[in-house]
């Protein structure tokens, strides 16, 4: 017990010694022993029960509260005393415990006044109990008592301000009592199962109590006697109240012996859901709630493992948490009347059990994301002993060269090809004697098709795991574009072939021609200056063809009206030269160089095409800008059935345009005309 | 005195093969003939017995150091065939000495002295 308790109990006895004593010796005491027996049973009820609360450290105000009421009670034992000032002391101070016992009432259980209501309540109690008899004692002579001493501290003898007085006093009771009344039943109703457990004990001893004292009240006028049994029960019922408060209190205390089964409940849960109910039955809050910390995603996390705001759980409600080795491992919610140090203990009682589970929620969550993410993945996972077993596989069965009943339990010899099966369980082999990653691409027939993939294979303990994606379409376009390069390439070859063999043919045979001619007429000049004007005449023609011939060439390679004046003017020197009338629409604007590039090309070949094979009367060009596209197309009336797929010249269109993003499409159906339309990005 | 005059001029350019005949004539040599191709060419030799074969490299139809194989290798009295291009000698490697050729002229340094220089 603490030093207080000890004050508490040595006030306790004094005040006991004085009141007997008062008591005892009191000529106006009828019933000594009963007054004595009724305040020493009542003021150490009181005071026995505000010791041991006293020795709570979470209940020391409530057990001030137990105590003064006590302590106190033995103040209206000064009115047993012969002499008229103690006497009248006496009548002025013995309400005084009533309001520390309203004041003890209205702060159950948690030892503070909730509201700004039970403030005022309390406050006015305590302003009538100390103020009123005051008032009593300095305007009314005692009445009703004719053996007692006379008020020594009357000031005014008017029973009119005595009657005013006590009217404005009982409207302040009334005010008191309803106000009491009313936060208690709110109080119960608004009170969780633990609460009212805890609140029963005390609303039903003081109802008793009440209902004793009125009924007694009204007996007495009756019957004395029945009053007398009345008043008897009356001190139990009152002795009963303040025991009633230690059970509330208590009722925390001896939940605590719970804890040791909750420990051993708790090694023997096997899931979050039986950890919960334990820690639901060791608190006696079927409403408690459990959440677990995942600190590497700094979030809490219910038994089920779904995401909790912790903040807006505990609205209205006490958060404990739950620590291990000093970290943060988990949290209990519970009512807020819960007893701190029982929820304490059962915070270090359960913070084993609660760190293993938090290290299997955590496990959980990681396990849940790993899962989330390899469903994101659209490969095939398969997992195989070293042997070629399929032990397990994760991916759509429409990938699968058996069904996946069939697919477990079988060998990779069993199903696949044997050549690709071998392949398979050397990347095994290697995976798991060396734990790199082997890698390797295959190719199988599923459905009559002919599809590749890459397998990835990764040591996971004993057994091998496989990645295997499905690289057909990618292999395609690989192939594809490596075609394209080669075409491209080849293409590059073929027309430096043809410049050399132009350049060779033509304008390097001029000027050879030249250099020799030039050479003989210089020979010739004095011995035969006829011969050689007509050579030099010869050679200024050949000069001329050369030039020409070279001219043709440059414009062959790029022509430079296209670089200098666009292609507005480039498409109206090729339609110029073209043998058929050809009609251009260009937009005025110039577009990127490249695409101007490969747009005059696109349509120097189709005219060349025109000219060789179409048959046509009349051609029509046009080149628009459409949603951020180049739009160029060439259509011709003549005989149509142009196969791109045959000849260098469509294809080699097709990959310049590729080459661009674009996109070229041919429709020459027989008899109908050829229309050529090539689209190419161009912002 | 180089005796080798009788000259057969190959070459499918009919402008060159009429300013080497001038060239040659203006120089001593005797132009016997012009052939525009290969085939033309092995049959004139045939015909017209010439001493020299002025042959270009690339023909039409053959390939001049094939035509020249053939010429020097048939029975009979053999020409001897002096190639011509428009382009460098070394473009052809060992092509030149693996035909039987006497030897290589670039066409824009044909002149009378430059064969004369070549037969030796």
């Amino acid at each position: 017990m603490k030093r207080t308790g000890w004050a508490v109990v040595g006030c306790g006895i004094l005040f006991s010694a004085i009141g007997l004593a008062l008591v005892f010796t009191s000529d106006h005491e009828s019933t000594p022993a009963f007054t004595a027996a009724a305040n020493l049973v009542v003021a150490w009820s009181f005071i026995g029960c505000g010791v041991v609360a006293l020795s709570r450290a979470s209940d020391t105000h409530f057990g001030f509260l137990m105590s003064a009421v006590g302590l106190t009670w033995f103040l209206a034992a000064l009115s047993e005393s012969n002499n008229g000032l103690v006497y009248s002391i006496g009548n002025v101070l013995w309400a005084i415990p009533l309001a520390f016992f309203i004041h003890a009432l209205l702060s159950f259980p948690r030892g503070y006044l909730e509201t700004k209501l039970v403030y005022v309540t309390v406050a006015t109690a305590y302003v009538i109990l100390a103020v009123g008899p005051v008032l009593f004692q300095l305007f009314g002579e005692n009445t009703g008592c004719s053996d007692c001493p006379a008020n020594e501290l009357i000031v005014v003898d008017s029973p009119n301000a005595v009657d005013f007085v006590g009217l404005i006093f009982i409207l302040l009771g009334l005010f008191v009592c309803a106000a009491t009344i009313w936060v208690l039943v709110r109080r119960w109703r608004a009170a969780s199962a633990p609460l009212r457990r805890v609140l029963a004990p005390v609303f039903a001893t003081s109802a008793i109590a009440i209902g004793v004292f009125l009924l007694a009240a009204f007996v007495s006028a009756a019957s004395q006697t029945v009053a007398n049994v009345l008043f008897w029960l009356l001190l139990f019922a009152v002795g009963s109240v303040p025991i009633a408060f230690l059970m509330g209190l208590l009722r925390t205390r001896l939940a605590r012996a719970s804890v040791a089964n909750l420990v051993l409940e708790l090694g023997a849960a096997r899931d979050p859901e039986s950890t919960l109910s334990a820690l639901r039955g060791a608190l006696g809050d079927p409403s408690l709630g459990l959440a677990y910390w995942l600190p590497d995603r700094s979030r809490w996390v219910d038994v089920s493992g779904w995401e909790l705001d912790l903040e807006a759980e505990s609205q209205g409600r006490r958060t404990t948490l739950v620590e291990h080795d000093g970290a943060v491992v988990a949290a209990f919610i519970h009512d807020s009347s819960l007893d701190a140090e029982l929820a304490g203990a059962v915070s270090a009682a359960a913070s084993l059990s609660l760190a293993r589970e938090q290290s299997i929620q955590v496990v959980r969550q990681s396990e849940s994301r790993y899962r989330a993410l390899l469903n994101a993945i659209p490969d095939l996972m398969f997992r195989m002993s070293r042997d070629g077993t399929y032990l397990d596989f994760k991916g759509d069965r429409a990938d699968l060269a058996v069904p996946p009943e069939e697919l477990i339990g079988s060998n990779a010899r069993d199903i696949l090809p044997a050549e690709v099966a071998e392949r398979l369980l050397r990347g095994i082999g290697q995976a798991l004697d060396t734990g790199d990653v082997a890698t390797g691409d295959y190719e199988l027939t599923l459905d009559g098709v002919q599809r590749t993939f890459e397998a990835r294979i990764v040591r996971d303990g004993e057994e091998a795991v496989l990645i295997v994606r499905d690289i057909s379409e990618r292999k395609q376009q690989e192939g594809e574009l490596r075609s394209s390069r080669v075409r491209l390439v080849r293409a590059g070859d073929e027309a430096r072939r043809r410049l050399e063999r132009n350049l060779h043919d033509g304008a390097q045979q001029r000027l050879v021609s030249l250099s020799l001619a030039l050479r003989l007429a210089h020979a010739r000049l004095r011995d035969a200056p006829e011969e050689a004007e007509r050579l030099l005449a010869g050679a200024s023609e050949e000069l001329a063809q050369a030039l020409e011939e070279l001219r043709e060439l440059a414009r062959g390679i790029h022509p430079a009206v296209l670089s200098e004046r666009g292609l507005s003017a480039a498409l109206e020197a090729l339609a110029g030269r073209a043998p058929v009338p050809v009609g251009v629409t260009v937009p005025p604007d110039r577009l990127p160089p490249a695409v101007e590039a490969a747009a005059y090309y696109v349509i120097s070949e189709a005219l060349a095409n025109v000219a060789k094979y179409a048959e046509a009367s009349a051609v029509e060009i046009s080149v628009t800008r459409q949603n951020g596209r180049a739009v160029i197309e060439v259509a011709d009336d003549g005989v149509g059935g142009a196969d791109p797929t045959r000849g260098s010249g469509l294809s080699g269109l097709v990959d310049r345009v590729e080459a661009l993003d674009g996109v070229l499409k041919v429709e020459s159906e027989p008899g109908a005309g050829t229309r050529i339309r090539a689209e190419f990005p161009c912002e | 005195m180089n005796t080798l005059t009788r000259v057969l001029i190959v070459d499918d350019h009919p402008s060159f093969r009429a300013t080497a005949r001038a060239l040659l004539q203006a120089e001593g040599f005797e132009v016997v003939g012009e052939a525009e191709n290969g085939v033309s060419a092995l049959q004139q030799a045939k015909e017209l017995h010439p001493d020299v074969v002025l042959l270009d490299v690339q023909l039409p139809d053959f390939d001049g150091f094939e035509v020249a194989t053939r010429l020097t290798s048939q029975n009979g009295a053999q020409p001897v065939v002096v190639l011509t291009s428009s382009r460098d000698g070394s473009d052809f490697g060992p092509l030149v000495a693996q035909s039987g050729a006497r030897g290589f002229i670039a066409k824009g340094e044909l002149s009378g002295a430059a064969l004369k220089a070549v037969l030796g």
